[in-house]
């Protein structure tokens, strides 16, 4: 495959702490908003760096490290109602291991994503944090993401019963 | 730095401190921090511009500017001309106070969340986005570590904190990097337990909610409920329509593919209302908001979820007269009062999953009908309406609310076995051979067809037109709108079951000659038989379009591959040579799947149902690829033949000579449950989303309910 790719055409990305990055065009152009600017901006695109002022060096290499994994994916199917019905928290093994992150990453990762329109990564990202939530009592989950119990006990022990329906199947 | 001179700049840094706190708040909070919630919701240009103003390191001379002139002023000779001019300043920006040794740890708690000028990145508003609780055992142990130190040492250890605490993020990571190499793997190790603790993010109330929502749409329901109890803004991103409407969809009458988990459909009238409502969120107009100026009126015939009652529109002169008739009421109100349809979709929700979790479980409310004084041979249930037909000659209404009938229908002169009704009208077969129209809401018996030559026993109709199938082992189409009537001819018994679909234009007959068949309306032609069941094949029922068992399919491949063979034997297309587990795999390629027909629907026509169930006094029930005549499932359990049969996308209902009513389900081919209490056999059997009926020889009719809300 290096063989093959050999030709391919290089741009360089300029993180928000002012790191060039290089970057493979296919795979950058897993981000539509470079996509389209890339587009957009023609040849020039290909002499300067393109700044991505939202993203930092670190997280911007992660997110190259995915686009440069999933390169040869198939585009995202641009209708969402389409995969609303197969949808699962189901992430392929070598996603589960790039999210193995702290939690600042991954939280980098997803609004990295979001801002640069990489749909299948912002997919992987948001599926982490829910299989975070998971299975989780209220109180599991507040430890996990260290969130304040603002409830009153009376209001909770009224939230608590709203929602027992779901308690058992 | 030596500690003595640490010691000095103690003193020196406490007067800069009161001095310059308000000073440096204000600085820092307009230079250093970015605006809150902006820099992570703003588009690029915005957030670019802002950015790199931080990133300036002039920006930052020109608040150390004033603040190093003040500094001299209030501090005299004591201390060095280096610390003046680099560390003083510096501290000046900002001594937080949450580290002040002599603070009050509960100050700090309670000051914290309120301060927003606490700088941990550049990026958050740390209140909001980024803020840290202070861990209160943490903080008692740093204090009393603190204390035990002596003076000196511990105005150093405050001074080392001071200096990181005022420090911008850039000069933080330049610090933290020294000092990382300065550690020994003891101390790398104690960093790397607490790291990762520390490290702890509120990611909902973070992100922006339409990421939010998207997390919180792959939950479960369970996990989702649970998380509506986390805090106060989980509850209201985990309650709020967005994520429970897309639960509805994924749910409600189709089992979910992530979950497994299916909860019967809504009302007629409730689903009908509610998909207006979803098209017009779908299309971002209004959020809850019902818009009483929508026609759901118009919305019934085409929406493609109603079922195969669908208002007719009938020409006959007979039934003008019914549309002519006044409706009563009080049977039943026109459309739901609009408060319904502003309920949250959480709601909506637990109440179908209540009652899907009452058929998952079999509990139900169960009522025995009497009053027929005969064999009961056909219902019907729609909404809080049925209608039931028997050997006594008669059709009885019944209110399903009360259990109490509402009329009886009388006319006929042989034996009723077949019936349907929709919003206004019912149709009756009946042994005497023929058919009979009624205002059922009146009584009334508006025109009667005869054509057959022998008994009708089956009967199906939707828009315009009505099927009927005969002792006469014919099938007639009734054509309301050109009033043309035509037969199928090929059955060689008793076509017991029909049933038409209007969307391609096909009708399924099912016979006494163990044979169903599948017809061109167009063409009039017999498409497809299928041949498979034993003995006389008693139902035929379409499973609605939308049921997809695809990835059922692909879980038991194994055992489908078993029953395909047998049935490969018998599915008799022309110059059909390949294998039938190949012809199943084909069909996964949409492109390929008409071919597998051997017959064309061109011009846009749309292919038949993609599966249908089927049930014989072979005493099984048999789920059909229709595309390809195979027999993908058998059902075994009954012990005598099964008359009744209907389903749904979730459950299939049987019927028996054995006098067992059976639920199945048609993914797994498991028997879910058996119900007894006939003393009879049961003939037939009627299906809704939270009831079921049944009925037999025995002359009664039991209705079972499992909704809590519409029980007796």
């Amino acid at each position: 495959m290096a063989e093959t790719k050999a030709e391919q055409p290089r741009l360089t990305l300029a993180s928000s702490d002012g790191e060039d990055i290089p970057v493979d065009k296919d795979v950058a152009e897993r981000s539509v908003l470079i996509k389209n600017m890339v587009s957009d901006l023609g040849e020039e695109a290909m002499t300067e760096a393109i700044p991505i002022p939202n993203v930092n060096a670190a997280v911007l290499k992660k997110v190259i490290e995915w686009c440069t994994h999933h390169r040869a994916d198939p585009p995202a199917p641009t209708d969402d109602d389409s995969d609303s019905r197969k949808k699962t928290t189901d992430i392929e093994e070598w996603d589960q291991k790039f999210m193995q992150v702290d939690q600042e990453m991954l939280f980098e990762i997803i609004l990295a994503a979001n801002y640069l329109d990489i749909k299948q990564l912002l997919d992987v990202g948001c599926k982490t944090v829910a299989n975070m939530i998971k299975g989780k009592s209220p109180e599991e989950i507040r430890k996990t993401f260290n969130i304040q119990n603002d409830f009153t006990p009376e209001e909770e022990d009224q939230i608590r019963r709203e929602n027992e329906w779901a308690e058992d199947r | 730095m030596p500690f003595n001179l640490l010691l000095e700049r103690q003193e020196e840094l406490n007067t800069t401190a009161s001095g310059s706190t308000l000073n440096g708040h204000n600085h820092s909070l307009h230079d250093w921090e970015m605006p809150p919630r902006k820099r992570v919701r703003a588009s690029t240009e915005e957030s670019t511009e802002e950015e790199v103003d931080t990133n300036t390191s002039l920006k930052h001379r020109k608040y150390h500017e004033p603040l190093s002139e003040k500094n001299s002023h209030t501090k005299g000779t004591s201390t060095t001309k280096l610390d003046q001019e680099v560390t003083g300043p510096f501290m000046a920006k900002h001594v937080p106070t949450q580290y002040n040794p002599q603070g009050n740890p509960a100050l700090t708690e309670t000051r914290q969340p309120s301060d927003p000028n606490t700088k941990f990145c550049y990026r958050h508003r740390p209140d909001m986005l980024c803020r840290r609780q202070a861990d209160e055992p943490t903080m008692d142990k740093l204090q009393k570590n603190l204390e035990r130190l002596s003076e000196s040492d511990r105005q150093a250890v405050v001074q080392v904190w001071s200096l990181f605490s005022a420090a911008p993020s850039k000069h933080r990571n330049l610090m933290l990097q020294g000092i990382l190499t300065q550690c020994c793997f003891p101390q790398l190790s104690f960093l790397s337990a607490n790291v990762q603790k520390l490290i702890k993010i509120d990611f909902l109330s973070a992100l922006p909610p339409e990421i939010s929502f998207r997390i919180l749409s792959s939950l479960d329901t369970i996990s989702l409920c649970k998380a509506a109890q986390v805090s106060r803004r989980w509850r209201q991103l985990a309650d709020d329509d967005v994520v429970w409407h897309r639960m509805c969809e994924q749910h409600i009458d189709r089992k979910c593919t992530k979950c497994g988990w299916g909860l019967p459909l809504l009302d007629r009238k409730r689903l009908r209302a509610s998909k207006r409502q979803m098209q017009l969120r779908a299309a971002g107009r209004g959020q809850n908001v019902w818009s009483p100026a929508g026609t759901p009126v118009a919305e019934v015939e085409q929406n493609p979820l109603a079922r195969d009652v669908s208002a007719i529109n009938v020409t006959s002169v007979a039934a003008s007269a019914i549309s002519a008739a006044g409706r009563q009421p009080s049977l039943e109100p026109p459309f739901p009062d609009w408060e319904k349809m502003k309920r949250p979709w959480k709601h909506v929700y637990r109440d179908r999953w209540r009652v899907g979790k009452n058929w998952k479980h079999g509990v139900c409310s169960t009522k025995v009908l009497k009053g027929h004084e005969n064999g009961v041979m056909a219902v019907q249930m729609l909404d809080n309406i049925l209608a039931t037909g028997s050997y006594d000659k008669t059709i009885k209404i019944w209110d399903l609310d009360t259990g109490k009938e509402i009329r009886t229908l009388t006319g006929h002169t042989g034996g009723i076995r077949c019936l349907q009704f929709d919003d206004s009208k019912l149709i009756s077969g009946s042994m005497d051979g023929t058919m009979k129209l009624w205002d059922w809401r009146t009584g009334v018996c508006c025109a009667t067809y005869s054509g057959h030559t022998d008994f009708v026993i089956g009967l199906h109709f939707d828009s315009n037109i009505l099927v009927s199938g005969s002792a006469d082992s014919t099938a007639k189409v009734w054509n309301f709108q050109d009033k043309s009537i035509f037969t199928l001819r090929g059955h060689e018994d008793w076509v017991n079951s029909v049933r038409i679909d209007s969307e391609s234009r096909t009708v399924f007959t099912a016979s006494d000659d163990f044979t169903v068949k599948l017809w061109d309306l167009d063409t009039k032609q017999c498409i497809h038989t299928y041949r498979g069941h034993g003995a006389h094949v008693q139902q035929v029922v379409l499973l609605p379009r939308e049921f997809d068992m695809e990835d059922d399919l692909a879980l038991f491949g194994d055992q489908i591959s078993d029953t395909g063979s047998q049935a490969g034997d018998s599915a008799s297309f022309s110059g059909h040579d390949q294998s039938p587990v190949m012809t199943h795999r084909v069909l996964h390629n949409e492109d390929q799947r008409a071919g597998a027909y051997r017959y064309t629907f061109t011009n846009g026509r749309p292919e038949p149902p993609r599966y249908m169930v089927t049930s014989a006094l072979d005493n099984t029930i048999r789920l059909w690829e229709v595309s390809t005549g195979r027999e993908i499932r058998k059902f075994f359990g009954h012990v005598e033949g099964v008359w009744g049969l209907a389903a749904d996308s979730l459950r299939i209902v049987s019927g028996a000579n054995d006098r067992m009513v059976k639920i199945w389900d048609p993914r797994t081919g498991k028997c879910e449950r058996t119900f007894t209490g006939h003393t009879g056999p049961v003939t037939c059997i009627g299906l809704s989303d939270s009831r079921m009926c049944s009925a037999g020889e025995d002359n009664e009719v039991r209705v079972y309910c499992f909704s809590e809300k519409d029980c007796f």
